[in-house]
């Protein structure tokens, strides 16, 4: 019941002071320019494009980020889907290196703290094997969402963006060990704190 | 039981039709409306409305179904739910005997794909209260207060109300080459013997009807529907893959090993979830990343 009523209500309560302005608009302005006033005002303050029960909450239409193409059929509908080279650096190797470094990964947070030697060599290993797995988890998610087949200048700019993103990173683990107490020390500092 | 039938045929024809009943579709089957004429029968509305159930019983079980419409013939009209009431007892248990009698008795115009109605074609595959399964092996939710929701599969292009478009499913299926492939003749001369060992890798794996239900509920594949495979195929694949007689392993691992075919699998396991014959695609898929990587 609430929920009915709410959205005319707020309707109401917009729809009165477009009045107002528009009366406003007219003592002040000559009829010309209250014409063309008039529906952009009404436009920008009565929603009656948007459904009942969502003119309360949204003050424009919904946006699609990627609409679907329509449909497109390579070749006829009895071809095969094409079948893209074999290049195992970005498929079986990739993934395996992936999980051998994020299996790799335990045991490299674990050991300091339970070595209780905070070691810099084991400390630089571990900034490294952070700094690829993240870059290999960040590209895997580019790889889903931004296809190269349909963006291909985002995608590319993207692949970029996570380069340079990647650098930084590991420039600045690079001089937060070197100038600073390093990783694992920081953890351990904060941990306690 | 003749006579009856014809005495009613008599009243039906002497009885004026209510200035409301305007059909936008083909008449209803005479058949069926002689069954129903031993009662009032309510006015079938315009197609946008709620249409109700012809004749209601003694203590009916009324049920509510939203069914997603679409007509490609009215291409700039939106797709809308439509809302169909039927009584549970004159129903048969399953989800498509009760799309059946809308389409026998109600409204001829909803579509849908059924064939072999027992679960064995795949062809009424589609997404009820929220989850991609054959309507055929689902019951209908005997909570009466509880709406139905039907829905094509997701993410598919819509062809007509429940029927979606499997021209990408299909061509895929085709570009992994979904047969025997051998060079050398059978030892024997007459056929290709396997093991019971051998046979039994295969089971979990021919069972699948290729109904879609598992590609259609991968997130991955719904991002990435014109490069990877899905999950479906590639259990396709690995049947192929795990087949002793075949002597193409290689190469149809060779197919799958770039980052798009395989690899956009990220181990969601809504395929197996969702799966109506209770097979395992995501196993099929770790076990095909298993054979490729240490290789």
């Amino acid at each position: 019941m609430a929920s009915a009523l709410r959205p005319t209500l707020i309707r109401q309560a917009f729809a009165a002071p477009a009045k107002q302005l528009l009366s406003r608009n007219a003592s002040s302005l000559g009829p010309a320019a209250r014409a063309s006033l008039l529906p952009q005002v009404r436009a920008g303050l009565v929603r009656d494009a948007l459904p009942a029960s969502r003119a309360g909450f949204h003050a424009t239409g919904a946006k699609a980020i990627l609409t679907p193409l329509p449909e497109t059929i390579q070749g006829t509908v009895n071809d095969p889907a094409p079948v893209p080279p074999p290049s195992p650096l970005h498929g079986s190797y990739h993934w395996t290196f992936e999980r051998l470094l994020a299996v790799g990964l335990v045991p490299l947070t674990v050991a300091p703290f339970i070595g209780g030697s905070l070691n810099p060599a084991m400390d630089a290993v571990l900034c490294a094997a952070l700094v690829i797995h993240s870059h290999t988890g960040f590209t895997s998610c580019i790889t889903d969402y931004i296809p190269t087949w349909r963006m291909p200048k985002i995608r590319k700019a993207c692949d970029w963006l996570l380069k340079f993103a990647t650098v930084i990173a590991g420039v600045g683990l690079y001089s937060f060990e070197t100038n600073d107490i390093g990783l694992t020390a920081a953890i351990a500092r904060v941990w306690k704190a | 039981m003749a006579a009856l039938r014809s005495s009613a045929r008599l009243a039906r024809s002497l009885r004026v039709p209510p200035p409301s009943f305007a059909r936008t579709y083909a008449t209803l089957n005479p058949a069926v409306a002689v069954s129903e004429a031993t009662s009032q029968s309510t006015p079938v509305k315009g197609s946008k409305g709620t249409v109700q159930e012809p004749a209601p019983s003694k203590e009916p079980k009324i049920k509510t179904f939203h069914i997603y419409r679409w007509n490609p013939d009215e291409p700039s009209t939106k797709p809308r739910m439509q809302t169909y009431t039927l009584d549970l007892n004159k129903t048969g248990p399953m989800m498509l005997d009760a799309l059946i009698r809308i389409k026998n008795e109600i409204d001829p115009t909803l579509t849908f794909r059924r064939s072999c109605r027992e679960g064995i074609c795949g062809s009424c595959a589609m997404n009820i209260d929220g989850t991609n399964t054959l309507a055929c092996l689902c019951r209908i939710p005997t909570e009466t207060t509880k709406e139905s929701r039907i829905y094509p599969l997701p993410h598919t292009y819509v062809v007509k109300d429940l029927v979606p478009d499997m021209t990408q499913f299909y061509k895929q299926y085709r570009s992994i080459k979904p047969y025997l492939q051998r060079d050398t003749p059978p030892p024997n001369g007459k056929e290709y013997l396997q093991s019971p060992a051998e046979r039994r890798k295969l089971d979990g794996l021919y069972e699948c009807i290729l109904c879609a239900c598992c590609s259609t509920s991968c997130p991955s594949y719904w991002w990435n529907s014109e490069e990877y495979l899905g999950p479906a195929i590639l259990l396709q694949s690995y049947r192929w893959i795990a087949d002793s007689r075949d002597e193409r392993k290689a190469e149809r691992l060779d197919a799958l090993n770039n980052s798009m075919s395989l690899y956009r699998c990220h181990t969601i396991l809504n395929c197996t979830r969702t799966c109506p014959k209770g097979l395992n695609p995501a196993l099929a898929i770790a076990e095909i990343k298993k054979s490729m990587a240490f290789t």
